[in-house]
């Protein structure tokens, strides 16, 4: 008896909190562009590593910012991806909100607070400064959220200065030793991956525990969609035939691709980093995987020559702009936000942020000087204005990521076959359709 | 009582070889008696035979190598990787031994987070948390266990489900709480909230210590006129000192690990304490593994090195010192 009390005492404690953090939330949306023009501090907050290519380039940021504005003192503080990740809510609700901070995009991140007022409406900014003339179409699409907290269209309520994208990675080294040259269709790419397993080498990383192994069979899908299919998956424009011949592909020839021998069985159980580790040490030829692993290969591969592709014969490619700027309705500065927003968009921060081995979303690639960069920043260049940008598998629901790890595994170890797997997948997505009431 | 006082004092100087065998399982067996039993001679007597006679010590042996093995294994792999360059550790992965010690991981995490000020945040608390908690305990549970007030099988009832309470049930209340004591992002909310959090636990447990607490003594102490409060101090305190002294570290450990409130509730990198610090490193999907290891190492130490100094309290057993 006292354990039910006690429960229900908790759960209604609950309620009422929950209620009251929807009713703190209503509020706001008087934001003139000059509020805040006379606050004497900046609080800025990230969650990037100092010697990753967003830090060094905010870090000039931040300079440039304070030769601006020489009365002004910018409280710069490095916070854990978990703390913002979990808390987010609870701080900007609160008096300990920043001026001005990195946040995650997404309906579930982003979206979410923008439709419990949390965060600033930047369209007004975005027009006056141009920040939305350098944002092409599909990096916008992560920017902005309607009224339900839904992106792709709506209000401007966070500025990406970066992107990222899905590409191959390959060890030239391997390459030159079975003589194979770099491939440009898909069919190419199968016939170099028969070489190496002709040669007993397992020719793709894969961490199929984790993300990387979705994100190839994404890349397989979308070798057959087209912008409309992107739309319907992400954006929910149309309901998408989970046995239509998009899917039906790309679970057929993953199952396909571990049948030849292309992924290691064993491969279901890796996670994303082991598998990093594994290609870096030259043990497997190929890796599919996204821009975020660039910096880090160019400093730590010592032993062999790499380079990049994308993936062949693709038009789209898993990938988004980078996490946004977002300003908090309870920020005291602003005017001074706005500022700093705009020194990040400013060449001399993008063009660092490229020769930093990031990938900027306004950069000019004449000005990266190393020639790998420029490469990586050319192949984003094209996918992000030929809209090729499809975002990621696991975005259109809740929880969906755990469902797609646990479906692809099956297809990896061959305990489902292609069918079972997107009846697998249909599902969930399709009951988070009927709850958004699409 | 002078005279137990002192021969419990000087027993464990004497008997450091079989402390944790003998010395435990008779306390157990028979607390009330435990001065009598504990009589050196017998021991020394017995344990040589035994260990010429039983060969499964040697199994016994080879099983608890194999279990330390497997314990300190992962702190290995952490003080290993944390000495290694990043270059060395992307070429030969996370079991190689270093090529060469690479300190500089430990100091620019250091430097990067400002870890003697974590250091310092971490100490206050964990300290502030032991010594209050202590306090909160031995009230409580003197009231419930020898205070006998009414319905105290319900109050234990309800410290027991508090103490079973996840702690992400309380977070909304707490963070309203704290919102309008104006404590949010303060050290004092977290120092508050496991104050309660650990004495219920240590209520929990001192009082069914305390029932069992000899009558006699209390009532000797009450024949010479000492009132609640004085038995309190000078009676029930100094008798059930290592229970306390183990509570006391057992707090300071646990509030020294604390991961998930101190998250939620310490804003400002100023006030963060050692766990949340190195929060810091998990990235969205990037993970830096040698400067991971880097601050695990430098995190972990500090509660090792107390529990180190402390663990002959520990040793003793929390039912060990209730009754004497």
């Amino acid at each position: 008896m006292a354990v039910s009390r006690r429960g229900l005492l908790a759960g209604s404690l609950l309620m009422t909190a929950s209620l009251a953090l929807g009713a703190c939330g209503g509020g706001g949306g008087d934001s003139t562009s000059d509020e805040g023009a006379d606050a004497k501090s900046l609080t800025l907050w990230h969650y990037e590593g100092p010697t990753s290519a967003m830090g060094v380039a905010w870090n000039k940021a931040i300079e440039i910012f304070k030769q601006k504005h020489p009365g002004v003192e910018v409280k710069f503080e490095e916070k854990g991806f978990e703390q913002i990740q979990q808390n987010a809510q609870m701080i900007l609700n609160s008096d300990s909100a920043p001026d001005i901070l990195e946040y995650n995009k997404g309906n579930a991140t982003a979206g979410l607070l923008s439709k419990q007022g949390l965060l600033t409406d930047l369209s007004e900014q975005a027009t006056k400064r141009g920040w939305d003339s350098k944002l092409s179409a599909s990096l916008q699409t992560t920017a902005k959220y309607d009224e339900d907290g839904i992106m792709g269209s709506g209000k401007f309520f966070g500025v990406p200065n970066y992107g990222e994208y899905v590409m191959v990675y390959y060890n030239k080294a391997m390459f030159d030793k079975y003589k194979i040259a770099v491939p440009a269709t898909l069919d190419e790419f199968t016939a170099a991956m028969d070489t190496f397993v002709k040669n007993k080498v397992t020719p793709l990383a894969v961490g199929g525990a984790e993300y990387p192994a979705q994100q190839i069979f994404y890349e397989l899908a979308l070798s057959k969609a087209d912008r409309a299919f992107v739309d319907d998956y992400q954006l929910y424009k149309h309901k998408v035939d989970f046995n239509g011949p998009v899917l039906s592909y790309g679970a057929q020839t993953f199952a396909d691709w571990v049948q030849k021998g292309y992924i290691a069985k064993n491969s279901a159980s890796i996670k994303a980093e082991d598998m990093g580790t594994s290609w870096e040490q030259g043990k497997f030829p190929i890796l599919i995987s996204g821009s975020w692993w660039y910096g880090r290969f160019a400093k730590e591969i010592k032993n062999f020559e790499w380079g990049t592709f994308l993936f062949p014969g693709n038009n789209l490619h898993p990938g988004s702009s980078g996490n946004l700027w977002v300003v908090p309705e309870k920020s005291k500065a602003k005017s001074l936000a706005y500022d700093f927003i705009d020194i990040t968009m400013s060449p001399e921060v993008q063009n660092l942020l490229g020769n930093s081995g990031g990938v900027p979303v306004a950069a000019d690639p004449s000005a990266i000087t190393d020639p790998k960069n420029k490469e990586l920043i050319e192949n984003f260049n094209k996918i992000s204005t030929s809209d090729g940008l499809a975002f990621y598998p696991d975005w259109p629901a809740p929880g969906y990521y755990d469902v797609l790890v646990a479906g692809v595994q099956g297809l990896i170890n061959g305990s489902k076959t292609p069918q079972a797997f997107r009846d697998e997948i249909a599902k969930p997505y399709n009951e988070n359709l009927a709850d958004l009431g699409k | 009582m002078t005279d137990r006082t002192e021969r419990r004092r000087a027993a464990p100087m004497s008997d450091l070889a079989g402390e944790g065998q003998e010395g435990m399982t008779t306390e157990t067996q028979d607390p009330m008696t435990l001065t009598a039993t504990r009589a050196p001679q017998r021991r020394t007597a017995e344990k040589p035979a035994l260990r010429e006679r039983n060969p499964g010590r040697f199994l016994i042996l080879t099983i608890l190598l194999v279990l330390l093995l497997l314990i300190v294994a992962p702190l290995l792999v952490v003080a290993v990787n944390a000495v290694k360059s990043p270059a060395d550790y992307a070429a030969n992965g996370p079991l190689s031994l270093p090529g060469k010690l690479h300190w500089q991981g430990i100091v620019d995490f250091w430097n990067r987070v400002d870890f003697g000020l974590k250091l310092w945040n971490s100490f206050i608390t964990s300290l502030a948390v032991a010594v209050l908690g202590v306090i909160l305990s031995v009230l409580n549970a003197y009231a419930l266990g020898i205070g006998r007030v009414r319905g105290r099988l319900w109050f234990l009832v309800f410290f027991l489900i508090a103490n079973l309470l996840p702690q992400e049930v309380l977070v909304y209340p707490l963070y309203y709480l704290s919102k309008q004591f104006g404590l949010y992002d303060s050290l004092f909310s977290i120092i508050i909230i496991f104050t309660v959090i650990q004495s219920a636990f240590g209520t929990y447990l001192l009082t069914s210590v305390y029932t069992e607490f000899p009558k006699e003594l209390l009532e000797a102490a009450a024949i010479d006129g000492a009132g609640k409060w004085r038995a309190l101090w000078r009676v029930v305190v100094p008798v059930s000192r290592p229970t306390l002294a183990v509570l006391f570290t057992f707090f300071f450990i646990w509030t020294w690990n604390e991961f998930f409130l101190p998250l939620i509730f310490l804003i400002s990198n100023d006030n963060q304490t050692v766990p949340v610090a190195l929060g810091v490193l998990q990235g969205d999907r990037m993970m830096d593994a040698t400067t991971t290891s880097a601050s695990a190492l430098i995190g972990i130490i500090p509660a090792m090195v107390f529990f180190l100094i402390f663990q002959r309290t520990l040793t003793r057993g929390i039912a060990a010192g209730a009754i004497k």
